[in-house]
This record gives structure tokens, sequence and C-alpha cells, in this order.
């Protein structure tokens, strides 16, 4: 390392991996998660049916990409932080949630390989999505993706995406993305997994190859 | 944990820079698997150890009571296993002591995969985790670097791919106990038969709601050794001898006597 | 071939009978292809329970006298002699204590428990993971020949003067087969209230 090329080193020998396709997007009524279901070591996948979408919050959760146990860790360290917050101070925001991510990822930066998006939806700011990639900086946008198969979808996605899109034009904008991804990247398929976030709570959506491979 | 000692690792590090290598550990080698049936769930193995191509024990036990409703299939280094088990059977007890509650699954879940986490892999152990709890039946499955897993059917070890094709081709949503301990045992049976590191017999382990656990040690043996035919017994006398000696293993018990002067 | 754990080389092996178990090791200690003693026995007893330890000859020694420490300290305050079973437990936990920074050895325990009178043999790997058989346990640099001639001469319930004849000449003729064994032998026959331990011909190549 030498404080300008960060060395983000591999995944540890036999280490479980995310190879991932996952996204993030706002829309009218507040923000959506997706992602594909696989996690792999080298070749052999070890899950075909992963959640890879983690609830922090009532309405705050997450997408996970990179080492799955760095990932899960962080997750569960985030989820206490907030509940302790809960307890104080009553609802965290989605951006202090994705202030706690950050600093996890950003501090344990060389232990770590964590890509993670944090979306969520608060009474005040409505929907939001962070980005928190490798090296720990963090980046709110209106939509995000991330892992090996969001390479494949950045064009589709950069033209496609609008703003306060209707509940079904995202889920359909997230369904089309996703397919893309998965059927691009050797890493990421299994089924699609879906979190809608709105003032109403969470919502859980699947959706099987046959629903979006040949759409 | 807090008494592991790193006293010979610095040596040990200068014993491998002169030498090829160090010793390598038992392996468990190892096919494990777990299935969830309608009210319970059941895991179960194969018996084999190894060290390198060695076959260390033929009928070791691989599953691991952490409570008396949890228990846990283990592959990987079988020292890591055993310990990172007991290690977290007994301060899950303690806990459960503590709460005045049965322990849970997901308690257990927890405090093996922080363990494992915080040794970044070196503790190479990797477990499926059952059991039932007042909250139902729970089958996981965790990673030597700390991922856990939650499905329905969990495979682990050198034969997990051998085991998870029996366990793809056959699960069904719905399971009884009977469907469930037979897929199981196939799956391993499909490890102990086509995996170079995993043989011998399978054992079983059933949890149901609101039952003890049933551990069937070697449930199936579909390798019993044939009895040898005839003797390789020696006479008496054959093995030379130079020397003997008949050891003192009677307890000495001492007396203080008052002596006058 | 010069991994820590043979650079000294040297082999033991136990085995149980009808009431009556056995432990047998070679006496060299050597340095490489180098002979150094032939007179470096491989078998500590600590009351009634016998501990056969090989591998790397420093930690050997290291280890037999962690374990006459700790087994004295254990009689004084039990006012009794351990255990086989407690002793195995606490073999595989000194050992994993230092699960990163191994002792080099391939311990062994042989015995017959007092309260019960039945035999007990376990084996360990380095870091204490016990294998628990109820008919051989071997170690050393030639467990692979170990191995071998246990499973084909080994029987269950043999005689105490049978069970000699068994283990010797698994040891011996494995020991042949080791440039790294040899150099003499030590058989010791356990039986609930006799210890017989005996000294073998053996080749000195």
């Amino acid at each position: 390392m030498n404080g300008i090329q960060v060395d983000i080193n591999g995944l540890k020998r036999g280490e479980v991996n995310l190879g991932t396709s996952i996204m993030a997007v706002t829309f009218k009524d507040g923000v959506i998660l997706g992602a594909d279901s696989r996690t792999t070591t080298g070749a052999y996948i070890a899950n075909r049916v992963t959640d890879k979408l983690t609830r922090v919050h009532e309405k705050i959760w997450c997408c996970r990409s990179g080492s799955a146990a760095d990932t899960q860790a962080v997750a569960d360290i985030v989820q206490y932080y907030l509940d302790l917050y809960t307890t104080q101070f009553g609802e965290p925001s989605t951006k202090a949630a994705a202030s706690i991510f950050k600093s996890l990822c950003y501090e344990n930066k060389d232990n770590l390989t964590a890509g993670i998006i944090v979306a969520g939806y608060d009474d005040k700011n409505k929907g939001e999505v962070y980005s928190i990639p490798l090296g720990g900086s963090i980046h709110k946008q209106p939509y995000a993706i991330a892992g090996s198969g969001s390479t494949f979808i950045y064009g589709y996605c950069d033209k496609n995406f609008k703003d306060n899109m209707a509940k079904d034009e995202a889920i359909d904008f997230i369904k089309h993305s996703l397919s893309q991804a998965i059927k691009w990247d050797g890493s990421s398929g299994g089924v699609i997994r879906m979190v809608v976030l709105t003032a109403e709570g969470a919502e859980r959506l699947i959706f099987y190859p046959d629903d979006y491979e040949q759409l | 944990m807090a008494g592991l000692s790193f006293e010979n690792y610095q040596r040990n590090q200068f014993l491998s820079s002169r030498t090829n290598g160090t010793p390598k550990a038992t392996s468990t080698g190892t096919t494990i698997v777990g299935v969830k049936f309608n009210g319970g769930v059941v895991i179960a193995a194969d018996t084999r150890s190894t060290q390198g191509p060695i076959v260390a024990n033929k009928n070791c036990a691989k599953l691991h009571r952490m409570a008396p409703r949890i228990w846990c299939a283990g592959a990987g280094t079988a020292a890591d296993t055993e310990e990172v088990t007991k290690l977290v059977g007994s301060n899950l007890e303690l806990h459960s002591l503590y709460a005045g509650r049965a322990p849970r699954v997901v308690s257990a879940l927890q405090m093996l995969k922080q363990h494992l986490f915080k040794y970044q892999g070196h503790v190479g152990a990797y477990l499926i985790v059952a059991g039932v709890d007042p909250t139902g039946a729970h089958l996981f499955s965790i990673h030597a670097h700390g991922s856990t897993d939650v499905g329905f059917y969990q495979s682990l070890g050198s034969g997990s791919l051998a085991a998870m094709a029996v366990l793809e081709a056959n699960w069904k949503p719905e399971l009884t106990k009977e469907e469930a301990m037979t897929l199981a045992a196939d799956a391993i049976e499909a490890g102990i038969w086509n995996d170079l590191g995993s043989g011998s017999n399978v054992d079983l382990c059933v949890m149901e709601v609101g039952k003890d656990a049933a551990y069937l040690r070697n449930h199936r043996t579909p390798n019993v050794r044939e009895p040898k035919q005839q003797s390789y017994k020696f006479a008496r006398g054959t093995t030379g001898i130079l020397s003997q000696r008949v050891l003192d293993v009677c307890q000495v018990e001492e007396q203080v006597v008052d002596v006058e002067a | 071939m010069s991994d820590p754990s043979s650079i000294n080389g040297g082999i033991c092996v136990a085995m149980t009978g009808k009431d009556c178990v056995a432990i047998a090791c070679d006496l060299r200690l050597g340095s490489q292809s180098l002979g150094v003693s032939n007179k470096f026995e491989k078998i500590f007893p600590f009351g009634h329970v016998f501990l056969g330890l090989t591998g790397l000859a420093t930690d050997v020694l290291t280890l037999s006298e962690v374990f006459r420490y700790k087994t004295n300290l254990y009689k004084l305050r039990e006012d009794r002699y351990i255990e086989p079973q407690t002793f195995t437990q606490l073999v595989s936990s000194t050992l994993y204590e230092k699960r990163f920074g191994p002792y080099f050895t391939g311990p062994i325990v042989a015995g017959i428990n007092s309260k019960t009178g039945k035999p007990y043999i376990a084996g360990f790997d380095l870091i204490g993971c016990i294998d628990e058989a109820k008919d051989f346990v071997v170690s050393g640099t030639a467990s692979e020949q170990l191995f071998g001639m246990c499973e084909s001469l080994y029987e269950p319930n043999q005689e105490s003067e049978d069970l000699f004849e068994t283990i010797s000449q698994a040891l011996l003729n494995s020991a042949d087969r080791d440039a790294l064994s040899g150099w003499g032998a030590v058989v010791y026959i356990i039986k609930k209230n006799e210890v017989i331990k005996r000294y073998l011909k053996t080749r000195q190549d």
C-alpha cells in the first residue's frame, strides 16, 4: 500500500464470495432494493437462494456484495448500533445508518472486502440510496448499482432510469436491469429478490428465472 | 478461547523456514448435511477422519452436541470443529442459565459466526448448525470465515457436492421425519461412495419440536469389515526380549508413626 | 522428509486386549540421518496412565514435563491418580491451547480405568484432536507402516501375552521399514494390577 493506490486484495483463500448483481432505486413513494441470489466458493455455487437484502432497521435495508462473512459482520454491527440508537433517540435517518456503514468500512478498509448499498425510507427525506464501495467512501445517488454483474448494466441503467417513477415502473426497471446482469455475469444468478420500502413499511418480492429470463 | 498461547509461534516460523513445510492437522474430509422436515430438522455425517491420504479414524463422531436440542455437524480441521463447538456449547449453557430459557439456535449461530469471524478463517471450522427451540426448528450453515446461510437443506465438506446432488434431486417441500432421515442418509452415502475424503458409516441426529433430540450413532453401516478368515496370531515367545521388569503399581500408603525417643 | 516432526524420528503404538492394554515405542533419537541416542524412551507413565510422545524431541521432553507438572498438581488436588479418560482431555486442551503455535508431537494415551477396569487408548494430532479408537492407535515417522501392520495383525480380546507378541511384531516390522525409527524398543503390558516393561531384541542398523 502506498497511500495513493490502495491494495484491495482479493478474497482470502476459500472465502465465500457474493459474486453479485445488486442495485437500489429511489422512486415516487420510496426506494426499492434488488439483488440476485447466488453465492460462490470458487466455481461452486454454495447457495443459490441467498438473501443479499439485509434488514438493519425497519425501513433501512442494505444490499451486500463482496465477502459474505465481512458484509454479514458489518451488517450485524450496524443493526446493533441502530437498535441502540432507536432506544436513545428514536427512528434513525437513512443517512445516519449509511454513515455507520461508512465508518466501519472506511476504518477497516485494509481488512474488509465489502461493497454495500444502503437504502432506506424515512418520513423527512423519503427514499434515499447511499452507495459505499470498497474503499469506504460514501455517495448519495438517485439509484445505485454494484457487484460484479453491475458492470454489464451501467449503460442500460443510465439510459432507462427516470426520477420519480411509479412503483410498477421501478420494479420493471430493476427486473430488466438485473435480468441482464445475471445473463452476462457468471457469478450472478438464481432468483431476483426485491424489497420495497415506503411509508407503509417493507414489502418483499421474488422473481423466478421464468419471470425474468425472457423479458 | 481467551487463553490461546502464541508462545511457540516464532520458533515454529523459524523451524518451518528451515524445513519443508509443517505437519498437517487431522482434517475431517467429510460429508455433512442437514435437512428440515415438518416439525423438526435432521443432520447427518459420515465417520471418516483423515491426515493427508491416510485414514486416521474409521469411525469418528462428527456430530457435536451444543445444547440438549441443538446439534452441530462439523467439517474442516477436526480439532477446530471440536473446540469451537465445545466453547460455544458451554457459553450457550451459561447463557440459558442466566436467561432462564432454553437456548436458541440463532444464539448458537451468532456466537459461532462472531467467533469464527474474529479468527478470520484461521479457525478452520465449517459447520451445519441445527436444532429446535421455543421458536421452532432451524437449520443453518457456517463457513470458517464467519459467513452463514439459511435453507431447508444444507451440505458442507469435501463430499458436499456429491451430497448436494442427491439433495437437489430428491428434496421436496413438506417432508416427513422418515423421508428427511432417508434423504439425509442417502446424501451422506453419496459422499461416502463418491468422495475420497469421506467414508465408513452414517451418523444421524433427529431433532423434533417439543421432543428430546435422538442421536443415532452409526445409523447406517454400509462398510462393515469382513471378519478375518484366518489369524495372524504369533506363538508366544516369538519376540526376542532383552530384559523385563515388573513395575510397581500398588498405591503406596503413607502413615505417620510416633517414634518414642 | 524433514518437516519438524520427522527430524528426530521415532514411533509409538498402543493396542487394547482382554482386560489389558499395551503401549510400545522405539528407542532411537536422531538428527536427520545421524543416529544420536539409542536410549530415548518415548513413553512416560503418569500413575497408571501411559503417554507415548513422538515427533520433535524437544517438544517430546517439554510436553512430558508439562504433563508431569500437571498430573502432580492433579494428584495433589484430588488425592488420586488421573484416569486415562481425564488425562486424554487434559492432553487435548493442553495441545489446543497452542493452536496457532503447536508442539510438533503426536501423543497417544493408554491405560486402564481404575474405577471401571476397562482398557482405554486414544491418539491425537498435533493440535489436540482426540482419536478415540477401540482397537489401536499409532503415531510417529512410521505411522503409515504401523497402520498397515496393526490393521492386519490386530485382533480383539487377546490375552496380555498374545497382545505383547502382536504389538511387538507390529512395532518391530514397521520400524524395520523406516530409516528414522528403530535402535531398540520398549513395550509396556498394562493390566489392572500389574505392569510389565520389556526391552525387545531389535536390529541395530
